[in-house]
């Protein structure tokens, strides 16, 4: 489900992908970009937590155009004059002037890295607010967000985590140098599924799952079990053959009319046969008066 | 549930509904009926019955939910079972021919409305008189019947009374309802990122902008519309339903999911307080749903759950342990009755029992009782065995404790137990 999760195209998608200081999540989130710059996606970059260098992705020129870093990390508090992007400009309207400076008219992915720092200079409820207000607008078509889990309190990651379509959450594999994913994600129709995965990163930040371990909560739909045949292992014949389907179809009934005969009686007549149903026994209505031998 | 400050009305007096007595004596009147249709009075205590939308959820909570009240839904983990709930609660109105109220910080309330589900109509569709006798239907449409002949243009049930009174209807979730019958009943939304700007100027207030600004709409429009008592009687009364969509979360400015002190603990509750006011002066009935699993504090979700008065509970498997236990295969979650009101009486309805689970089927959404929910989480994993065979009988333990100044009470209880005690000296 990661490589799902990955090259997922709808619109209005939040994916949120978390880690710990266990196991770093840069680099799947350097895939994301990775895979949304080769299906000719545009992308903004907020960098608040690492230099440039360090989150480029190697890309052709064409991709290269696509791709647009808004450096948060030279100066995030503006303390320097003419800072290129601050902490404090997280907020739907200063985010919309931002994506609007570039030139390619399409909806956005906007990749944000990390939410930690954000959510370190903003009340949790406004950058949730601001997330979802950036969802609903028509400029931003999906989101994927880092999120360093250990750095705040669960009921933040849970915040968060609920206003997300999809959360990934890496961490070191008990054997080998793989990592685990555990993937979960939420459709509009409620649908929630879960799957855990073993994956690997490759050098051109390609996502290979190599094997899928335990699901821990995957449920199909329900499979009806197939109903088992209540004429097979009998001593007698309970089936029909084709001959005998049909002799049975012909067979007329005794009291069938034809049909002139039916359409006749069918002709509606007044009070005859309605079938009224009273539904409640409760409301038995009690035609006597209780009062009536008070002495008032 | 209205205007408790009259009583002693005078037993001739039938001019509007059961609702606006403060008393709850019911004279058995003879012909004319309650005037609501979608209500029913309770034959508990005489209450004015909506029903939820689903007739097992009515059945749990007493019969239905009393007009002037609150229901409280504790969210599930991922919000998908208590979203349909709302939504039954909204179809239902839709269905009675209720007014309704959405409010909702999250989605647009217009998806919300076009996701209610179709009801499931086999008499609805008729209730326009018995123009059944006009209908001479083909014999080669699908329901002529070869045998029951006579009876094909009938429709299954006609009811003596109008078909919309009939108490609680079922819902066909694969389907949505028809925008012709949602367009039918008026329907007034709330959607928070509409009303206010988020930066807006601080009154100072206990609550925080976005409960202030719905309380608002909600109290202007039953003023308006004519939902409360005040009003005068002569226009034919109606129930307003008023549905909220995820109060409490961090969409509608609050930080109780945030934080475990958080700065503004006072705001969901002032604003529940305020809300079941208004709901107390008029034909409304409210439903809210909180998501209590990002609530850090416990005491602020056992204020809410207070200020409620019905508060149900819900617990889903998805992604929990429990979903892959065999004994829980044939359900979606359980159902936890958090609290049941004593409305005007001594004693309130509680269900026969606490092991509820619910299962959410296409035409139903069912509530069932589960007996195997208590025992077997306690046994020790080598004794759970097959779910259907019936717990064994309790094995004795054979323990070694520490032996402290209470050592008599423990060796009294012990032998009571019939447990042979091993005693050790720490």
């Amino acid at each position: 489900m990661l490589l799902d999760v990955i090259q997922c195209v709808e619109s209005g998608r939040f994916v949120i992908i978390q880690d710990s200081v266990q196991c770093c999540g840069r680099q799947l989130l350097q895939s994301f970009m990775c895979a949304a710059l080769k299906r000719e996606e545009v992308v903004h970059v907020l960098a608040f937590d690492v230099a440039e260098e360090d989150l480029r992705v190697p890309s052709d020129s064409g991709c290269a155009q696509r791709l647009c870093f808004h450096d948060g990390y030279t100066d995030p508090l503006g303390w320097n004059d003419s800072p290129p992007l601050t902490v404090l400009q997280f907020s739907p309207g200063e985010i919309h002037a931002l994506l609007s400076r570039s030139e390619h008219p399409k909806p956005v992915t906007l990749v944000i890295d990390s939410l930690s720092w954000v959510l370190r200079h903003h009340p949790p409820a406004v950058v949730c607010q601001c997330l979802q207000e950036l969802r609903r607008g028509g400029a931003v078509r999906s989101i994927v967000a880092l999120l360093h889990s250990d750095l705040h309190q669960q009921g933040i990651v849970g915040s968060l985590c609920h206003l997300a379509t999809a959360i990934v959450t890496v961490a070191p594999a008990l054997r080998g140098h793989h990592t685990v994913a555990k993937t979960t994600r939420r459709t509009r129709s409620g649908r929630v599924t879960q799957e855990e995965e073993c994956f690997i990163i490759k050098e051109d930040l390609t996502v290979t799952v190599q094997k899928q371990t335990h699901h821990p909560g995957q449920r199909d739909t329900e499979q009806e079990e197939p109903q088992a045949d209540p004429a097979a292992h009998l001593t007698f014949n309970l089936r029909l053959s084709e001959a005998e389907k049909e002799a049975k179809d012909k067979l007329s009934l005794p009291f069938v009319f034809s049909q002139e005969k039916k359409s006749a009686l069918l002709q509606p007549r007044p009070g005859a046969g309605q079938i009224i149903y009273e539904p409640d026994a409760n409301d038995d209505f009690d035609q006597e008066d209780p009062d009536d031998d008070l002495d008032v | 549930m209205a205007a408790p400050l009259r009583s002693g009305i005078g037993v001739g007096s039938r001019q509007d509904t059961r609702a606006v007595h403060g008393t709850s004596f019911q004279k058995k009147s003879r012909g004319k009926l309650v005037s609501i249709p979608g209500t029913r009075p309770s034959v508990q205590n005489g209450q004015l019955l909506v029903s939820t939308g689903v007739t097992s959820l009515d059945y749990v909570i007493g019969g239905g939910l009393a007009v002037g009240t609150l229901l409280l839904i504790e969210e599930d983990k991922y919000d998908s079972y208590s979203r349909m709930l709302l939504k039954y609660f909204l179809a239902e109105g839709v269905v009675c021919g209720h007014s309704l109220f959405l409010g909702s910080a999250r989605d647009p309330p217009e998806e919300i409305l076009q996701e209610l589900p179709a009801p499931v109509l086999d008499d609805i569709g008729c209730a326009a008189g018995d123009e059944g006798q006009a209908k001479l239907c083909d014999s080669e449409g699908e329901d002529s019947m070869k045998i029951a002949w006579r009876y094909q243009n009938f429709p299954k049930v006609q009811t003596a009374l109008a078909a919309s009174s009939r108490f609680g209807h079922y819902y066909d979730v694969s389907k949505t309802m028809d925008p012709e019958m949602r367009q039918a009943s008026k329907c007034n939304t709330f959607f928070l990122p509409d009303e206010l700007p988020l930066k807006s100027e601080a009154e100072p207030s206990t609550m925080n902008a976005g409960y202030r600004a719905l309380l608002r709409s909600i109290q202007n429009l039953i003023h308006r519309e004519g939902f409360d008592t005040a009003a005068p009687q002569n226009k034919s009364r109606n129930i307003l339903r008023i549905g909220l969509h995820s109060l409490g979360s961090p969409l509608w400015g609050d930080d109780i999911c945030c934080k475990e002190s958080p700065s503004d603990a006072v705001s969901l509750t002032s604003f529940l307080y305020g809300f079941r006011a208004l709901l107390r002066s008029s034909l409304c009935v409210g439903m809210v749903t909180v998501p209590s699993h990002l609530i850090q504090n416990r005491a602020i979700m056992g204020r809410v759950t207070k200020l409620c008065d019905t508060a149900i509970a819900l617990e889903s498997f998805r992604g929990s342990e429990r979903e892959t236990n065999p004994l829980y295969k044939d359900y979606h979650g359980l159902l936890h009755v958090r609290q049941t009101p004593h409305l005007n009486c001594l004693v309130c309805e509680v269900p026969d029992t606490k092991d509820l689970a619910f299962k959410l089927k296409r035409k139903q959404f069912a509530i069932e009782r589960t007996w195997v929910t208590q025992v077997q989480d306690r046994l020790p994993l080598a004794l759970r065995g097959d779910p259907q065979t019936p717990p064994p009988t309790p094995v004795r333990f054979c323990f070694a404790e520490k032996q402290n100044t209470s050592d008599h009470f423990w060796l009294l209880r012990a032998f009571a137990q019939g447990i042979t005690p091993q005693m050790s000296v720490h």
